[in-house]
């Protein structure tokens, strides 16, 4: 067992820190409070390499395994602090990116990848709508062929990126009698009549992230616009899951790693009772259990992740990460804030946001209940 | 034959105890498991681990197909095919 990282992922990870600190962290709190996605900074992170990060070079990707994908997105999100940006960044890669590699023609990888990979265009997933979420395949979005084409006709809720999307893989049932085995995956172009934002919404945090509604009215598409096989939409979507439940919190790991350091450096400097708050075993255990919450969250994560690259299928493991991860990042922000006290209560110190945004975790891609069933249900309850 | 028939059994005994789970009690062996309600993602992703591990095979994201996992013979056949391409 070796849990180091190479030279190479080291030097790889302390170049992404210093790119992300330099150029991502403008004007956050007044971005976050307006909901302002930063095209500049997409178009940065694109040209640094960062949403072509695990797809192949043919691709215009940079080809990187698991690992360092999950090593670099780390790094992102402690240099990093705008959490909007970077939860944009991995819908894209995790819902859009991974579903085309993994199952679109090779027409459809040559057409979509290299620009979803290069920032010009961005990409969604739409599967949630407002009357199916956590039973994601109860959906109901219906697709009818008609001679080469099919007809989507439904509507999608919480889709990130939506309001900015280029490319939108979207969930329908093509044949409601087969339930979930009927769902088929589409992949549809923006500006393709009869699919549209029909509302923007607002939210806690992530704020920096857009996302909306879509309205799907009689949205004709041509059949090489089929992703995967027509029925085979649970399989394009369970295996963009297993990529995102592993992936999408690598950012979380940076952060919990951020807010531990400026918790203890805060400690060691703020005066109390005529010494530091450090030296208040209260304070000093807290301290403690951010470093705990961090080391075990690496471990879970960087398991599931080394499963993967060995080619296996970690459902436990990914599932373990999810939930773990999600929940111990919420604990931490909510540590950082009382060794904070008042301070970190107010926006200015940046805290209260990361709060704000570890909290939308816990539910996307599976809430930590869904993420608990599954794992109850892996062991025979 | 021995082992077509250990490899079936097996695969039976997997894809009964995740059925009973859903109240399907009986199942032939060429029945369709989605349109008897008994494959889902979360059965199709056990099935994968309890293929890879009991078979010790690797099961690629593309082949994670319902046209893979369609029946109890289904899953043979393609259980066999990965076996047989191992051999050689
Ligand atoms: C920030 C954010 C971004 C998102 N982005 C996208 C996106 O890009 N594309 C997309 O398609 N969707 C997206 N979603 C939607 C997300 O996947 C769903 O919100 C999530 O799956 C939960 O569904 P729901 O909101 O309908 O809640 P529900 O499924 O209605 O759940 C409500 C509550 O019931 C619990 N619950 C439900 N079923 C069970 C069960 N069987 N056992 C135990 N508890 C259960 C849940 O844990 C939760 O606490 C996003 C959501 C958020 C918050």
């Amino acid at each position: 067992m070796d849990f180091s990282w190479t030279e190479e992922q080291n030097a790889f990870r302390q170049s992404v820190i210093k790119f992300a600190r330099q150029e991502l962290n403008n004007n956050l709190i007044e971005r976050d409070r307006n909901q302002e996605f930063s095209r500049q900074a997409w178009n940065k992170c694109a040209e640094f390499g960062i949403q072509g990060l695990p797809i192949p070079q043919p691709y215009g990707g940079g080809g990187s395994d698991i690992l360092t994908t999950v090593c670099a997105l780390e790094a992102l999100g402690y240099g990093c602090r705008d959490n909007g940006l970077v939860f944009s960044i991995n819908a894209h890669m995790w819902s859009a990116e991974i579903p085309i590699l993994n199952h679109g023609t090779e027409a459809q990888k040559q057409y979509y990848l290299p620009k979803l990979v290069n920032g010009e265009w961005i990409g969604i997933q739409g599967m949630t709508e407002p009357m199916s979420g956590s039973d994601a395949y109860s959906l109901r979005t219906r697709a009818e062929k008609r001679g080469d084409r099919y007809i989507l006709n439904g509507s999608k809720t919480f889709i990130s990126n939506a309001p900015i999307a280029d490319v939108f893989i979207i969930f329908a049932n093509l044949d409601p009698e087969m339930k979930p085995a009927g769902v088929t995956a589409f992949v549809v172009d923006k500006g393709t009549p009869g699919l549209s934002v029909s509302r923007k919404l607002e939210k806690m945090g992530l704020r920096t992230s857009p996302i909306a509604e879509l309205a799907i009215t009689d949205c004709e598409i041509p059949a090489e616009n089929l992703l995967g096989k027509e029925y085979g939409g649970q399989a394009v979507f369970t295996s963009a899951m297993e990529w995102e439940r592993i992936c999408i919190l690598a950012n979380h790991l940076g952060l919990m790693q951020r807010l531990l350091e400026t918790s203890a450096r805060y400690a060691s400097q703020r005066q109390q009772f005529g010494q530091p708050i450090d030296k208040f075993p209260a304070v000093a255990t807290r301290i403690a259990e951010m470093d705990i919450r961090l080391e075990t969250s690496r471990l879970v994560l960087y398991k599931a992740a080394w499963l993967k690259k060995t080619g296996r299928h970690p459902l436990r493991e990914a599932s373990i990460a999810k939930a773990y991860v999600s929940e111990a990042c919420v604990q931490t922000c909510l540590d950082a804030i009382k060794i904070h006290g008042g301070y970190g209560y107010m926006t200015e110190y940046e805290i209260e946001r990361d709060l704000r945004d570890a909290i939308g975790g816990t539910i996307y891609s599976g809430t930590s209940d869904i993420h608990k069933m599954i794992l109850a249900s892996l062991q025979g309850v | 034959m021995e082992q077509t028939s250990t490899t079936k059994d097996q695969i039976r005994q997997f894809i009964l105890q995740s059925a009973q789970r859903k109240g399907v009690s009986t199942l032939g062996d060429d029945e369709s498991l989605s349109q008897n309600g008994v494959m889902d993602s979360l059965v199709i992703f056990r099935l994968v681990s309890f293929l890879e591990d009991t078979f010790n095979i690797r099961v690629a994201d593309e082949e994670i197909v319902d046209e893979n996992f369609q029946s109890v013979n289904g899953i043979e056949k393609f259980v066999e095919s990965k076996l047989a391409k191992k051999a050689n």
